[in-house]
């Protein structure tokens, strides 16, 4: 446990010994130390997976903590794997990253301060079994993320986004400091351990701080309707802030969600029919407003929030499996979901990362002007495809495994004799086809019209090389990462029932099904692939024909240019005008004028119906509200010292009363 | 072994018969003789033999689609029952593995699709796509509906379906066959869903996603596509044929069964045209609406009164 606590430390100080070197070596010196550090925190959570017994270390803090316990049990240790893991990937890709704003001049000596913070507090925060330290460790990954999210602070929009980000994490920490003030009051001790006793006999309690913790937590990973920083913090951050933010970050906040349900043991029906409605909502949500961006950052931040939904419908399935006491829907639906926790952070921070190389090429996150890129970028397009089919769930990636478990967790859950169960598995069955099947028009839509076709604009077309291997590198790492777990999903498999187990509380028994589904899952895995294989060879046999390379067919129109192709939002947009009533179409239209037009122009973009319609609508009246204080605050001193006098008087007069 | 064999050979080469089938109704019902059943068969072949032609926009993954979308249907394939019963490989929930296989192949032709930067071929991939959201989420609402009564996650629930559920079974194959038909006519491009014989680009869904596909290329494409067809057909097929049959019998009854289809779309293309493709969703629609009734019907059979 100690070598996790020098991980930790080296990690906080990372950025202080990168600080004295030349620009040009200083990320290179902290993707060094971050990845001595990784080593040094996977060592003892791979002790924990792989011997199965906690690691406790309890430190001394002074009067106002007391004892302080951090321990590593199957659950947390799963949860540092992803955080070190991801993160190191980050940092290695950072560097040729960075390089281009080094040239500028740019200072990033704060940045490569809080890089390492957030990824130290992340791993605190899965470690701490305190409330209060928890919340401290929690506040400062918030903090260091928010500072990492301004990087290119002279951009008003950026601020601004950092901003609401901010505003976003501390309405998220105060429900978390509800939930845990309420269990310290009724426990009387601020350890983790001692709250179990009091959520597990007292149901309404246990419900009350389930939902307080929900919404905190909920807020963090990004559940509907909480989600709302996500799609405007993630554009603003640089590119491997953001894929460890939506790769790793905001996972903290289904580990909270996660530990509580392990303290409580036994869900109500009441709150895992909530928690799997909602997360099916958040799935239908995230995909369906993806389909509508054209900033491709944007588009990865509303699949984040599909993808916490899909862990979420695998965590509500599991705890309907514990509330009807189905072992093996909670086995599986637990399993599912923490499974897709890894696979998402794989995927999506390969995705992110290789949104982040097409970016620093072309300087532009709108894919309408993007195009072509195969032919220039032939290494990032690869990583990007194979993100695009891991991230809709396609076999033979990763992305197909979690989605299996929890499909097959949801199908056992229809056993369940129970009229509202079934309705409600069935419709998350179709919920999540529908997720599946809009993912897919979505990942086709982004990946072909970034990568396929001509280029749209000169940005694209001025794309000479692909970037440096220092950020290909990390992604082909990613990227061999999504294959394996998808061909040898048994292995992953056998780990993940201790994590499940510390949530579940049950023995993993009667597990077999399962692990014996996954080898053959395996065994179809391998047999696709050599099966494509073998069609492939058996074609290249077969036929050798001559190849013609002649124009793309135009119906005889041969003045085709590339402006004419299909656009992003051409491709959706069958697909948007079906769910019309869902979003808010904000147009942008100048019409040509006169015999001689001089300019016109069209933009739409669509609006996020819950900022539209929920938040928007709740700022303005908090504007109107304030507003009316406004006159207080009259800039003359006089008025102040009436204000002071007042108050004195209303003290003496309010003490008089009590006395 | 001799029972999997010939339904390798059903799935391999049932799928041109049906389609020669499809050809020789829609002759009949314009008064005209035809070419032979097998017609689709010899185009195949002289496909095959065929130089391509390929647009210098394109990249590799418009080299690769053709062979990954043949691999996956042909493997979803392996997860469908087809005339003798059980699939080839029959284990539970074969029904996420053979939809997300097809899946694969759906995402590779529609990249390849884009890949020549055609505005037609664009508008194909986004139609395929956007009916596509609408066809799985009803079709999985029915099946695992019907797996939910039946308590059977295999495909096997289907062919159980109609004599375990008394009268309720019944309604509900009746729902579940016209479900699964409507998903013929989408996932397969036929009338009134899409034309496959139309000769402007403009109103085509999948011809015109294989617009610049040539050779070997487009005969993979349009195998792949008549066998996906054949695959949607053998779930009705399941449906119909009880499990008591001798096997030969059942083979038998399945390529009738398989013909009867062709020949049902052959006159549903005779009859009447495409429509209007502002409509096409509306139409699709009818399949979620009756996976609805199909999930009602089912409801009220484990929960109405009796509650078997």
């Amino acid at each position: 446990m100690s070598i996790f606590f020098i991980g930790i430390i080296t990690l906080f100080l990372s950025g202080l010994i990168s600080m004295p070197f030349n620009q040009k070596i200083k990320t290179a010196v902290l993707a060094c130390i971050t990845s001595v550090s990784a080593v040094l925190t996977l060592i003892p959570a791979l002790k924990v997976l792989i011997s199965g017994q906690d690691l406790m270390q309890v430190l001394n803090f002074n009067q106002i903590f007391g004892n302080v316990n951090f321990v590593i049990d199957p659950l947390s240790a799963f949860f540092i794997i992803v955080i070190s893991v991801m993160s190191l990937a980050s940092v290695i890709y950072s560097r040729g990253y960075l390089n281009p704003y080094i040239e500028q001049g740019k200072n990033i000596n704060s940045h490569l301060v809080f890089l390492p913070m957030l990824i130290a507090s992340m791993l605190l925060v899965v470690t701490c079994q305190n409330a209060l330290m928890f919340l401290i460790c929690w506040e400062i990954m918030s903090l260091s993320s928010f500072f990492l999210v301004i990087f290119e602070n002279e951009k008003k929009e950026v601020l601004k986004a950092g901003i609401k980000y901010l505003v976003f994490m501390h309405f998220s920490v105060l429900f978390i400091i509800m939930a845990f003030a309420i269990l310290s009051i009724t426990s009387g001790s601020l350890d983790f351990s001692s709250f179990a006793f009091a959520l597990q006999h007292n149901k309404h309690l246990a419900n009350l701080v389930f939902i307080l913790a929900f919404i905190g937590f909920g807020t963090k990973a990004g559940f509907v309707p909480f989600h709302n920083w996500l799609p405007d913090a993630h554009p603003a951050a640089p590119s491997h802030v953001s894929a460890i933010m939506s790769g790793v970050m905001i996972k903290t906040g289904i580990y909270g969600i996660l530990r509580i349900l392990s303290l409580i043991h036994t869900p109500s029906i009441f709150i895992s029919y909530l928690v799997l409605v909602i997360s099916v909502v958040s799935a239908l949500y995230g995909v369906l407003y993806a389909i509508t961006q054209h900033d491709l950052k944007r588009l990865l931040a509303y699949h984040s929030i599909e993808n916490i939904g899909i862990i979420g419908i695998g965590i509500g399935v599991g705890m309907l499996g514990i509330a009807y006491s189905h072992p093996i829907v909670a086995v599986l639906g637990f399993a599912g979901g923490i499974l897709h926790i890894l696979n998402h952070s794989i995927f999506k921070e390969l995705l992110f990362l290789s949104a982040g190389s097409v970016y620093i090429k072309t300087h532009t996150r709108n894919v309408e002007v993007l195009g072509g890129l195969i032919k220039s970028m032939p290494a990032t397009a690869l990583l990007f495809l194979i993100g695009s089919i891991a991230i809709c769930g396609l076999p033979p990636f990763n992305g197909f495994i979690s989605e299996f478990l929890v499909y097959f967790g949801m199908f056992k859950g229809l056993s369940i004799h129970n009229f509202f169960s079934m309705v409600t598995l069935l419709f998350s069955i179709a919920g999540l086809a529908l997720v599946g099947t809009m993912a897919v028009l979505c990942f086709t839509k982004a990946f072909s019209i970034i990568f396929l076709g001509m280029p749209r604009s000169e940005a694209a077309e001025k794309v000479q090389n692909d970037t440096g291997k220092t950020m290909i590198l990390p992604m082909s790492f990613l990227a061999i990462l999504t294959l394996l777990i998808g061909l040898f999903p048994q292995y992953v498999f056998d780990y993940l029932l201790m994590p499940v187990h510390v949530v579940t509380g049950f023995t993993p028994a009667g597990t077999s099904e399962p692990v014996s589904l996954m080898q053959t899952i395996s065994g179809y895995a391998l047999a696709f692939v050599l099966f494509l294989g073998v069609v492939a060879v058996l074609k290249l046999l077969l036929t050798k024909n001559k190849i013609d390379i002649q124009e793309t067919w135009g119906c005889g129109y041969n003045r085709g240019n590339n402006h004419m192709q299909y656009t992003a939002s051409s491709y959706a947009s069958p697909f948007l005008s079906m769910l019309r009533p869902l979003f808010k179409k904000v147009f942008d239209i100048e019409k040509p004028k006169h015999l001689f037009p001089q300019s016109a122009h069209f933009s739409l973009h669509i609006d996020d119906i819950e900022e539209a319609y929920l938040i928007n609508p709740v700022i303005k009246g908090d504007e109107w509200f304030l507003s009316k204080f406004e006159t207080i605050q009259s800039g003359n001193i006089q008025s102040y010292i009436k204000y002071g006098l007042i108050f004195l008087v209303l003290v003496i007069i309010g003490s008089l009363l009590i006395g | 072994m001799i029972m999997k064999l010939v339904n390798l050979i059903i799935l391999l080469f049932v799928p041109f018969l049906m389609m020669g089938v499809i050809k020789k109704t829609k002759t009949f019902w314009a008064g005209k003789k035809g070419p032979s059943i097998l017609q689709p068969l010899y185009d195949f072949i002289r496909l095959l033999k065929k130089d391509f032609v390929i647009s210098r926009t394109t990249s590799a993954v418009f080299k690769i689609a053709p062979v990954v979308n043949f691999a996956a249907v042909l493997f979803a394939a392996m997860f469908v029952p087809l005339a003798s019963g059980s699939a080839l490989i029959n284990v539970p929930l074969g029904l996420i593995i053979f939809a997300y296989t097809l899946s694969l192949g759906k995402f590779v032709s529609l990249i390849s699709a884009m890949d020549t930067g055609s505005s037609f071929e664009g508008m194909g991939a986004s139609r395929e796509a956007c009916f596509t959201t609408i066809v799985e989420p009803a079709f999985f609402i029915t099946v695992a509906s019907i797996m939910a009564l039946t308590g059977n996650y295999t495909f096997d629930s289907l062919s159980s379906i109609l004599s375990s559920a008394g009268s309720y079974g019944i309604l509900i194959t009746i729902f579940a066959v016209i479900i699964l038909f409507i998903m013929i006519l989408t996932e397969a491009s036929r009338v009134p869903v899409d034309d496959p014989a139309t000769h402007l680009e403009l109103t085509m869904i999948h011809e015109v996603m294989i617009l610049d596909n040539s050779g070997s290329d487009l005969a993979l494409f349009s195998w792949a596509n008549s066998i996906k067809m054949l695959l949607i057909s053998s779930l009705i097929a399941n449906m119909l044929i009880p499990s008591s049959l001798g096997e030969w019998m059942s083979i038998l009854l399945y390529l009738v069964i398989m013909f009867a289809i062709s020949i049902i779309i052959g006159t549903i293309e005779s009859g009447m045209a495409r429509i209007r493709m502002s409509h096409v969703f509306e139409f699709i629609f009818i399949m979620s609406s009756l996976a609805l009734v199909v999930l009602s019907l089912i409801v009220a059979g484990m929960f109405g009164t009796g509650g078997t």
